[in-house]
């Protein structure tokens, strides 16, 4: 799969995850020292997914996402510091305050309206599909929780999708596997038996395994592009111990990547999540062992990551909370 | 006497009719029972207890809307809890199309006895999508019943009525009301429809308030007390059916009309109560009626912006001193 990726893309794509997981981790702090209300859905133990997926993206690209969204805005490229600032509420956030954790958006860095309803956005996705395609350049990545197939506008979606040949590329995040805490109660043997029953492509990737992912979403998106037909692909993931939890706390602790080369150190009630899930984790061990990133290159992605994220919380703790004038602005155009 | 939380009030509601009436089943019992702040072992005992009729359905609410209404067609008495009332939205058509017609289309040959249950409200920090107020969306459907809980004893001998009603019942409850304490009477009580509660009794201004902001008034009521000014403070606790005589009986004696509600003001509960009194009892009025409601805009995240629109005890003894022009 490295095939697909030069060195030093591998090196930024792990940069990428790591900024994704550091600052989930700084939302966590920021709800511990209770700068804001304190409640989100954290995207940690996804980074595999949604950063290998979405660096590929260009510019005409246009994504939806979901109440799991911070991890989707980092990946894409929105500057940390104002999506923090929009967590804790504040005037200089990406939405000015309004939209907070759940309706987080930049549509400068390709992002549609932000659902927090289960299934609120993959309808939109097939609108910008839809749009792109009239446009002639750019497709649409609609981005959800296995929950969503739940609702039945999952259906339609899918079925209108098809039926129409839009470019869409449905990126479900199933983080529902046996015997944890679930999110979807679905009927199919399945998930992808239900878009493959509406005749759309489907895969299925190991959502802790970035380059299979990266590998994956390239050809879909080549693909899409070529023939704007729907690709559905559904990564599978662990469910991150903390990930029910609406409100955030530190699981399975600050990510140490000393473990990356140190498993023996890996120990606690989450170690199985640790040495098997993390895709982080996993990332960083493959390309030391490969030979493409050293120690000491792993330790300065990290310091750099580390960095970026102490400007983003300065950032977002200088930023005033917005001016109660602005409760009436922006309702219409 | 006992003294427990809404939550609490509740529950014990749901149980009795689980006990009493085998048609009793719930749709959504996670949510309604787990993470209220009740005692673990209250939860698990319950789930022991009635754990084959507690159901958790896939997150489809359109079709628990709709198999609600089937089953209770059919002879079940379904209490369907959605949990936050924007999921409910998913539901619409079927509730409002379905559920609040079929008695009508039949010409009373159906009945569907069920409960909606949602929690509604500004929650804080919630955003556009998980604060709405629903209510007067659902009052402008006909064939629904509309209740509206503001206490402990209120909300238990409501969902009492509620369960036993023979037509489909929204119940809306304020999600910053499930801890709020109370006195209930012992052991099994229900409370009629369309019977409002005087909260409080007082000369000056009439202050008609629904849920939440029942607890608002009365905070009020105590600050503008130390003023001279007495409040009387009138919950209808269920808006369909409305009890508009008991509201109009206290205008009549105040001369003044004062609505709290946390919606939005725009064709709302609000505009419903002060135009029935201005339809009945427009000679009593001494001053123009006022609403104290939210302006016609999403519900931000930022708590300075929430707070900005947010209806409270502050903004309703603002209200009544320009009303009094004290
Ligand atoms: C319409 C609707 N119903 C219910 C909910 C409550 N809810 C919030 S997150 C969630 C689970 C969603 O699962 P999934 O889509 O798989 O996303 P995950 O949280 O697992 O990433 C539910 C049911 C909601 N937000 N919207
Ligand atoms: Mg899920």
């Amino acid at each position: 799969m490295s095939a697909s990726l030069t060195g030093g893309e591998r090196l930024a794509l792990l940069e990428r995850m790591l900024l994704m997981r550091r600052f989930e981790e700084e939302v966590i702090s920021a709800a511990a020292a209770h700068k804001y209300i304190g409640r989100n859905h954290l995207y940690i133990g996804h980074e595999g997914v949604g950063g290998p997926a979405l660096v590929q993206l260009g510019a005409r690209d246009v994504t939806h996402s979901t109440h799991r969204n911070h991890g989707h805005m980092i990946a894409r490229g929105v500057d940390p510091g104002k999506a923090l600032a929009e967590i804790m509420g504040r005037a200089g956030g990406l939405c000015g305050g309004k939209g907070g954790t759940w309706h987080m958006t930049d549509p400068t860095r390709g992002f549609g309206s932000t659902s927090a309803m289960v299934g609120g956005s993959i309808g939109m996705s097939v609108g910008a599909g839809f749009a792109r395609k009239q446009q002639g350049e750019g497709v649409s990545v609609a981005l959800f929780g296995d929950g969503v197939l739940d609702e039945g506008i999952s259906y339609e979606a899918l079925n209108y999708c098809s039926k129409f040949s839009l470019p869409v590329l449905f990126l479900c995040e199933n983080n529902s596997q046996e015997g944890a805490h679930i999110t979807s109660m679905l009927a199919a043997k399945r998930l992808t038996d239900v878009p493959a029953s509406l005749d759309i492509e489907t895969h299925v990737v190991d959502g802790a395994d970035a380059e299979a992912v990266h590998g994956c979403v390239r050809a879909a998106l080549a693909k899409i592009r070529a023939n704007s037909r729907p690709i559905f692909i559904e990564a599978q993931l662990a469910r991150w111990p903390g990930s029910h939890q609406m409100r955030p706390e530190h699981t399975t602790g600050v990510t140490d990547m000393s473990l990356v080369w140190d498993e023996a150190r890996i120990t606690g009630e989450h170690a199985d999540w640790v040495r098997h899930h993390d895709p982080i984790r996993l990332y960083a061990a493959k390309l030391l062992a490969a030979g493409a990133a050293s120690k000491d290159e792993l330790l300065a992605i990290d310091a750099r990551v580390k960095n970026q994220m102490a400007a983003a919380r300065a950032y977002a703790e200088a930023s005033p909370f917005p001016d109660a004038s602005a409760a009436l602005e922006n309702v219409f155009a | 006497m006992a003294r427990k939380t809404f939550a609490t009030g509740m529950l014990d509601a749901l149980g009795y009719a689980l006990q009493t009436d085998p048609t009793v089943a719930v749709l959504g019992a996670w949510s309604f029972i787990r993470d209220r702040g009740l005692p673990i072992e209250q939860e698990d005992a319950f789930f022991d207890r009635y754990g084959d009729r507690l159901i958790d359905p896939p997150t489809s609410e359109s079709v628990i809307a709709a198999m609600a209404t089937g089953a209770a067609v059919c002879g079940m008495r379904p209490f369907v809890n959605f949990g936050t009332s924007s999921f409910a939205f998913e539901a619409w058509n079927q509730m409002i199309n379905e559920t609040g017609n079929a008695h009508f289309m039949s010409n009373g040959q159906l009945k569907a006895p069920l409960v909606f249950h949602m929690y509604c409200g500004i929650r804080g920090g919630g955003a556009a999508q998980h604060s709405q107020s629903p209510q007067s969306m659902f009052a402008n459907a006909p064939g629904l019943e509309l209740v509206l809980p503001s206490t402990a004893a209120d909300a238990q001998g409501l969902l009492r009525t509620a369960i036993r009603s023979d037509n489909p019942t929204i119940f809306l409850t304020h999600t910053k009301l499930l801890q709020w304490m109370g006195d209930t009477p012992d052991g099994d009580f229900s409370i009629p429809f369309g019977k409002a509660d005087v909260k409080r009794a007082g000369r000056d201004v009439t202050v008609v308030a629904t849920s939440l902001m029942v607890r608002e008034s009365l905070a009020a009521a105590e600050i503008l007390a130390k003023e001279g000014i007495e409040i009387e403070v009138v919950d209808p606790r269920t808006i369909v059916p409305l009890d508009s005589a008991a509201i109009c009986a206290s205008v009549e004696k105040t001369g003044r009309l004062l609505v709290a509600e946390e919606a939005v003001a725009t064709c709302s509960i609000a505009s419903e109560i002060i135009t029935i009194v201005a339809e009945q009892s427009l000679h009593a009025l001494k001053a123009p009626p006022v609403r104290v409601a939210r302006p016609s805009a999403p519900l931000a995240y930022a708590p300075t912006l929430e707070k900005a629109v947010t209806p409270d005890a502050d903004k309703i003894v603002a209200a009544v001193r320009r009303m009094l022009n004290k």
